[in-house]
């Protein structure tokens, strides 16, 4: 029997790579498990939701080149809970900690 | 005929309208509220007087010419005043310690080195051991590659950053050691210096260095110096992670102010000293009897207090007569007090003591007003009947109350207490301190940054919420949101108020929040209910006094008269929130009296 691990997903479509890593050391400083799995569709807003309704934790990230969007299973599709077009760094690593945060209930940054 | 009732209040300026009909019945038409413009009984009152007006007339369809008559309150002559002076401060030179909680600190254990800083590795010795500081340039890839490179060669101890990345670099690391983030002021962290660090493991807070003992242990202190770290440890009480140092010139000092006496000059005056605590100030206060004033020690912080409160007061009273404290409530609190020379914005908490005063003035110029409204407006405007008297035939209209009554009046600056016996007779008194102190503790033992948030912290109940589809509210209840709620208020306290969410932005617990909010209120007007309404007492025995009616903007409190009638209930007395016209609540009393009392 094969166990998935409780983690974060994050979908990507030919991501940015400076922005993909700011977004999971995001999640691993906050302690938690992410993985990146590489998708065919362009839609960000069907990245996000997808990975959060296909994260066990039910939070998930989309990446599509440099834009990034978060979401938590539940919310509307295209509601993103966070989003960005050509985040700075900084935005990136706070985007991947909320996503985390969001699991930890602890409150955004 | 249509007659306006206007009573000015210290936070709050409340109209009533009312019309007698032929056969002189009084039909109540419209009622309003708004924020008091200026200090109660000054010309600059007349704005929000005249802007409640049009707000009530225009209620009703008709304009403030409509107007046959205007009755103000002859507001009491006595202004509040509120002030705050910690008692104790300390300050630490050369800043030696850090004590923090970051959100996600890495490693556990404690660690004990010199301080090495990353961008100047050189005499370091082989064998000796080191704490690593490291500033936020470095990405922690590269400072987990060189501590993993260095650790070879030489015994790295323990890490300290600037940036949020412990974790990230714990993960990296060949060798587990505890590391504390976010530490903002890396740069004030001198090389070569002893250093002892520590993070709590999970679900723990830290132990040795928030204990003297444990500090000595660790950076091999003699008595004296153990003595002189006592405060570093006190302040550390309760954190995840802290680092202290061990600087040469480094000084801590627990400064104690000289908080001074107040002299009560009175029947049975006496003078206290600030330091034995509120409850013995306001023990001598009761006896004195007859205050004719209160003054502070000169050159303490409660005489400085005092000479503050005396100034903003005689601004107001024009009379050049000397402004004299008639009374005075005080409170214990304590306050975080950021301390000087800390490296991540540490706070310590000082013991502080929170005063209301109250002052006697001159009668304050109501005419002056009265005669300004009725120029501006062409209205009659008079000045009719003592405030407590209205708000005694206000809270008459409570449906279910009856002769003889005490009223409890719980405004802004003042509490006032008075109480009509069967035959009419009135017995009256002011004490300070009421809304206004309470906003002033919570602000201050919760270290808020306005007043603003404090206002609001006391008016409205609390709520966490959980996801963005639940909240718990503060009294456990859970309640489920149909669509998600905003991000913005994910994991944070937030008030719930009439116009939506409103979020707290300090990072404080809802669960001190609501225990520092129901203390705080308990200080103030169960203290000064308790005390108002035994000096109107019949022989000042609170248990002949039958029946208690709260008015005023406090009685609207969610809670505050709640906390009353359990108290009242000890004293067999009946008490409750007043409900003016059995429509308007504990507000508009002595607006509502106002207009009744043209009749009589």
């Amino acid at each position: 029997m094969t166990v998935n691990r409780p983690s974060i997903y994050i979908y990507v479509n030919n991501p940015d790579g400076n922005l993909l890593r700011e977004v999971y050391s995001g999640i691993e400083e906050e302690g938690v498990f992410y993985e990146i799995i590489e998708r065919n569709d362009t839609e960000l807003n069907r990245l996000a939701f997808d990975a959060a309704n296909d994260s066990m934790l039910g939070s998930g990230i989309g990446i599509v080149g440099s834009s990034v969007a978060f979401q938590i299973r539940g919310v509307k599709y295209g509601k993103n809970v966070e989003q960005y077009e050509n985040p700075t760094p900084k935005q990136s690593r706070i985007i991947g900690a909320n996503s985390a945060r969001a699991i930890k209930k602890v409150s955004f940054k | 005929m249509y007659i306006a009732g206007i009573d000015i209040g210290n936070s709050t300026t409340e109209v009533c309208i009312g019309q007698i009909t032929l056969n002189n019945e009084v039909v109540f038409l419209a009622s309003t509220s708004c924020a008091t413009t200026g200090t109660k009984g000054t010309i600059a009152n007349t704005h929000a007087i005249k802007s409640a007006l049009k707000e009530a007339m225009s209620s009703i369809g008709k304009e403030v010419s409509d107007l046959d008559l205007i009755r103000l309150n002859e507001a009491a002559p006595v202004i509040g005043d509120t002030a705050m002076e910690t008692l104790t401060e300390t300050i630490i030179t050369d800043s030696s310690m850090i004590g923090h909680n970051p959100s996600t600190p890495a490693g556990f254990g404690q660690a004990v080195g010199e301080i090495l800083l990353i961008n100047n590795l050189s005499g370091v010795k082989e064998g000796k051991p080191y704490i690593l500081a490291v500033p936020k340039e470095y990405p922690y890839e590269a400072v987990a590659q060189i501590i993993n490179e260095i650790s070879k060669v030489i015994d790295i101890v323990g890490v300290i950053l600037q940036a949020d990345e412990a974790v990230l670099v714990e993960n990296r690391l060949d060798k587990k050691i505890p590391i504390v983030d976010e530490v903002a002021r890396i740069d004030k962290i001198p090389k070569g210096v002893m250093a002892a660090i520590e993070v709590a493991s999970a679900g723990q807070t830290i132990r040795m260095l928030s204990n003297p003992y444990g500090i000595a242990t660790l950076l091999g202190l003699n008595a004296e110096e153990t003595r002189m770290i006592t405060p570093i440890a006190k302040s550390l009480i309760g954190k995840r992670s802290a680092v202290v140092l061990k600087t040469p010139g480094g000084n801590v000092q627990e400064n104690l102010l000289p908080a001074g006496e107040i002299y009560l000059k009175a029947e049975y005056g006496g003078n206290v000293n600030i330091d034995e605590g509120a409850d013995k100030i306001m023990e001598a206060v009761t006896k004195a009897r007859n205050i004719q004033d209160i003054l502070g020690q000169d050159g303490t912080n409660i005489g400085n207090m005092f000479k503050n409160i005396r100034n903003s007061m005689k601004q107001i009273d024009e009379s050049e007569e000397q402004v004299h404290i008639t009374d005075i409530l005080a409170v214990d609190t304590m306050a975080p007090v950021l301390i000087s020379g800390a490296l991540a914005g540490e706070t310590c908490l000082e013991k502080a003591v929170g005063v209301a005063a109250m002052v006697k003035t001159q009668q304050l110029p109501m005419e002056k007003i009265a005669e300004k409204l009725e120029n501006e407006l062409n209205v009659k405007v008079v000045v009719a009947g003592v405030e407590a008297i209205m708000a005694s035939f206000g809270a008459l209209t409570t449906p279910g109350t009856k002769l003889p009554l005490a009223i409890v009046d719980m405004g802004g600056g003042s509490t006032d207490a008075a109480i009509i016996t069967s035959e009419g007779d009135i017995s009256i008194t002011h004490k300070a301190g009421a809304g206004e102190l309470v906003s002033m503790l919570i602000q201050t033992e919760l270290g808020l940054g306005d007043r603003h948030t404090a206002e609001q912290i006391k008016r409205y109940p609390l709520a966490k919420v959980e996801s963005l589809f639940h909240m718990r509210m503060e009294n456990g209840q859970i309640t489920f949101v149909e669509d998600s709620i905003d991000p913005r208020f994910f994991g944070r306290v937030v008030l719930l108020t009439e116009n939506g969410l409103v979020r707290i932005e300090e990072d404080i617990p809802m669960e001190k929040i609501v225990q520092v909010r129901r203390e705080v209120k308990q200080k103030v007007f169960i203290t000064n209910a308790i005390r108002a309404l035994r000096e109107v007492a019949p022989q000042n025995d609170l248990k002949k006094i039958s029946n208690v009616v709260l008015v005023g903007g406090s009685a609207a409190d969610f809670e505050i008269p709640e906390m009353l009638m359990e108290e009242f209930a000890k004293y067999m007395i009946v008490c409750g929130r007043g409900n003016i016209r059995g429509s308007e609540g504990p507000r508009n009393a002595v607006a509502t009296g106002l207009v009744l009392s043209y009749r009589k």
